[in-house]
């Protein structure tokens, strides 16, 4: 089965390190300085306690906005790093690498989405967008102060693929891996493989036949 | 389809479901059942000589029913491999097949299903996609009229491997057609059955009016649109063509279709948009272009791989954007339709892309997961200490928890796929998650409730359905209150209910409780969880006599923006219904039954050590109002 990196006790623990945290607030152009100024929510967030960083930037996951993170974690001494930025679903690995790059373990970087779930969603509302990106970064912040260093899992792979259905995407997907060598079962409910379009008469743009 | 038989490192298993599918990337294990074809394959020459023999004839689903097959068949000539099959559930049992396979001993009425494990790696997804059937649209008479057809009975009418050798004749009378009608858009972009564009069949309609303007050049083709939707690489020079080959495009969607019951002659009547004016025209013949819509065991499927479905009952992607190939369950990937409608093109790209993603898994010797995984104090497990407990073990969808009474309950990081259900359950507080610790997620309420709580609704969404919901909220502009605060645990079992009853004593003035549909949970059974706890706490909150609306269960899907937006706006709106005065006063009689609840909460590891540091960051937050 898989290696065990995690010494469990020490990873379950409360951090023992006093938290120096960095909080990047994102611009986004102005998806999110359009509906409130970031510059707020980093004067806000400045005064925290365990804040000892607190900068806005224009494109967070820019190249610019990442090196800034980067020389701020050996500058300031950075032990927790928050992004105020966009949704952990677009750009979590981005700024856990960032971190890493900077040699932070990439799970003491906490997000606060205060774009796809807070500009976007209350344009109507500033006044109420702004103190909601804040309470957002505040949130991120409390979080960071007691995050603690975690190890990737790492597991074996079994060299062999499965393609469940015979059509043309599944026939196409299994070719193409074992022409990398791989070893692959396609799977088909149907006696014979070739779906759907196998049944068609000559097909666009070659109009020739389908099988 | 012979190069995949070919390809020596391709195992093509025919008449094979999968039936279980277990394990994580890169190391799942599938069950697969082989069902039974009473055909051994190691001995079948493909002669058909069983086929000859077999006396039974029954429509054959392959040629669209059009044809008939014997119960000892193949669908279809070239079928790959080249085994026959013989159909149990038709089958008469007179044994010819047997007799006419003689020396070779192929037929073996004694076979079963088989299932087989086996150890993969990484997954594709490429189980396609279905046609609508256009009988409940009785205005197109599709059943009851001969001579309205659908297009893939054309498509085996018109093959010169189908029923009819590729004569084009017409169902009611064996004459060939010189009037043809094709109506798009059959189920598709129509609010009553599938609202969505099913993406190929306009060009599927020039094609198939192309063809027969081909082979039948007397033939008067008319094609019924509402759009026209070319826009990929040569489409419209294909619509070009047919237009310049004399093919009538008629703009609008008709409205009926009436037969003469002598001559089965078929009479659409229609607006014709660019004349602005209802139409009615006679045609020998009718096709009916059906929408592509999801497997009938779509829904089976889901749950077997444990992903979800967008709308529409399609496997929903990753990511629309920036991972349209990815399953949300790392390893497992889409190709083709299964995904939404795609064309061949389009199909085979995605194949190629697939194969791809997941080769970038198989050609590695490890691979990277998240620990975010349980870990139990041993100390505060009672079984340790000799009671009998249990529960996270039985809430675990993995089977990751070892449990045995006298002994501290053990995580099997292996197995573990860190959805949070035993953090959820354990009465005890004896187990937390990693990156998502007691200390953390009530940091996180205790800031996020901090200034004017009672104004508050305080959302808890899980990372996969919820969260992404709220984003689709977002990316859509779908305006909600902006006095909503999102909270992301990983699934709905995560959300303990001490996490709820805190928030409540802190003075939450609403909280919605989110997570997947139950059949998209990406932990299998996490939902279940989550739901099961759920209504406890409802029942719960209904006997305090909690306002209704202050406590809201919702299943929230990422794709349904819409319906996060709309119910938080509801909560915001039962949230104003009640006076300030007496939601305030509410909270304070309330206040002292949540904390009943939390007497041991300062117990668990971290989170006294936390609320000290918490304290200091909601002072400055509560500080900031006063200068304000």
């Amino acid at each position: 089965m898989s290696e065990d990196p995690i010494t469990k006790s020490h990873a379950a623990d409360f951090p023992q390190d006093e938290p120096r945290i960095g909080v990047y607030v994102c611009h986004c152009g102005s998806n999110i300085a359009g509906v409130i100024p970031p510059e707020e929510v980093v004067d806000f967030a400045g005064k925290l306690p365990g804040v000892v960083r607190s900068i806005d930037t224009m494109y967070a996951c820019a190249d610019s906005g990442q090196r800034l993170i980067k020389e701020d974690i050996a500058k300031y001494g950075l032990n927790r790093v928050v992004v105020s930025a966009c949704s952990v679903r677009m750009h979590e690995p981005t700024f856990r690498g960032c971190v890493a790059e900077a040699g932070l373990n990439p799970f003491l970087m906490e997000m606060a989405n205060i774009r796809e779930q807070c500009t976007w969603a209350h344009g109507h509302d500033r006044a109420g967008a702004l103190e909601k990106a804040k309470d957002l970064t505040a949130a991120a912040v409390a979080k960071a102060s007691f995050l603690t260093p975690l190890n990737m899992i790492k597991v074996p792979v079994t060299k062999r693929a499965m393609v469940i259905g015979g059509g043309v995407a599944g026939i196409n997907a299994a070719l193409d891996l074992a022409e990398q060598n791989i070893p692959v079962t396609l799977v088909e409910k149907e006696p014979t493989i070739g779906g759907v379009m196998a049944q068609l008469n000559k097909t666009f743009p070659t109009m020739d036949c389908s099988i | 389809m012979v190069d995949a038989a070919r390809q020596p490192l391709i195992e093509v298993k025919t008449f094979t479901e999968v039936e279980k599918v277990e394990g994580y990337v890169g190391n799942f294990v599938v069950t697969l059942r082989e069902k039974a074809k009473y055909v051994r394959a190691d001995r079948c020459n493909g002669c058909g000589a069983c086929t000859k023999a077999c006396p039974v004839e029954i429509p054959n689903y392959f040629e669209m029913n059009l044809a008939p097959r014997k119960a000892a068949y193949i669908p279809m000539s070239q079928a790959v491999p080249l085994i026959y099959n013989i159909d149990m559930d038709a089958c008469i049992h007179c044994y010819k097949c047997v007799e006419a396979c003689g020396a070779l001993e192929a037929i073996d009425f004694s076979m079963e299903d088989k299932l087989v494990e086996q150890e993969i790696g990484a997954i594709v997804v490429a189980t396609g996609f279905s046609h609508f059937d256009p009988t409940p649209m009785t205005e197109y008479g599709y059943g009851r009229f001969p001579n309205v057809i659908t297009a893939m009975e054309m498509e085996r009418l018109n093959n010169s491997a189908g029923p009819t050798n590729g004569a084009l004749i017409r169902p009611s009378d064996g004459k060939s057609p010189k009037q043809i009608a094709i109506i798009n858009c059959v189920g598709s972009r129509d609010k009553r059955y599938n609202p969505s564009c099913s993406n190929f069949c306009c060009m599927y309609a020039i094609k198939n009016a192309l063809l027969l303007k081909q082979m039948h050049p007397d033939t008067e083709i008319s094609i019924y649109y509402i759009d026209i939707r070319t826009p990929s690489k040569g489409y419209e020079e294909f619509y070009d063509r047919a237009r310049e080959s004399g093919i009538r495009f008629i703009q609008g969607r008709p409205s009926e279709i009436t037969e003469d019951p002598d001559t089965h002659q078929l009479f659409i009547s229609s607006e014709d948009i660019t004349l602005g004016k209802v139409i009615e025209r006679e045609y020998d013949m009718v096709m009916l272009n059906q929408a592509a819509i999801p497997q009938p065991d779509q829904n089976h499927m889901s749950s077997v791989l444990n992903i979800a479905q967008s709308p529409g009952g399609w496997f929903m992607e990753y990511h629309p954007k920036l991972r349209p190939i990815d399953s949300p369950t790392d390893g497992i990937f889409f190709a083709g339709a299964c995904q939404g409608p795609k064309d061949i093109p389009a199909s085979v790209a995605q194949g190629s892309a697939a194969a791809s993603r997941a080769s970038r898994i198989l050609h590695s010797d490890s691979w990277q997961i998240e620990p975010t995984v349980a870990v139990v104090w041993p100390d505060r497990c009672v079984s340790a200490k000799g009671q009998a407990c249990g529960i996270c073990a039985r809430a675990c969808p993995y089977g990751a928890i070892d449990y045995t009474k006298g002994l501290a309950a053990e995580v099997i990081t292996a197995k573990c796929h860190g959805c949070g259900a035993c953090v959820g359950e354990c009465p005890h507080d004896s187990i937390t998650q990693l990156h998502y610790t007691d200390a953390q997620v009530l940091a996180q309420i205790r800031t996020l409730l901090a200034v004017e709580p009672e104004k508050k609704i305080l959302a808890f969404r899980c990372q996969w359905c919820s969260y992404g919901g709220a984003d689709l909220a977002g990316t859509s502009h779908f305006e909600y209150s902006a006095n909503e605060r999102g909270l992301r645990v990983m699934c709905s079992a995560r959300m303990d209910a001490d996490l709820i009853y805190d928030a409540y004593r802190l003075g939450a003035g609403a909280i919605l409780y989110s997570g997947c549909h139950p059949q998209d949970c990406h932990y299998i059974t996490g939902q279940v969880v989550g739901a099961k706890r759920a209504a406890r706490l409802e029942k719960i909150f209904e006997r305090m006599q909690m306002s209704p609306g202050r406590f809201r269960v919702e299943w929230i899907s990422a794709a349904e923006g819409d319906k996060y937006a709309r119910v938080i706006n509801e909560m915001q709106a039962s949230l104003d219904a009640i006076p300030e005065d007496a939601l305030k006063a509410e909270i304070e009689r309330l206040r002292p039954e949540m904390a009943k609840k939390l007497t041991k909460l300062n117990e668990i590891p971290g989170v006294a050590q936390a609320s000290v540091q918490v304290d200091f960051i909601v002072d400055e937050m509560i500080g900031k109002e006063k200068v304000a």
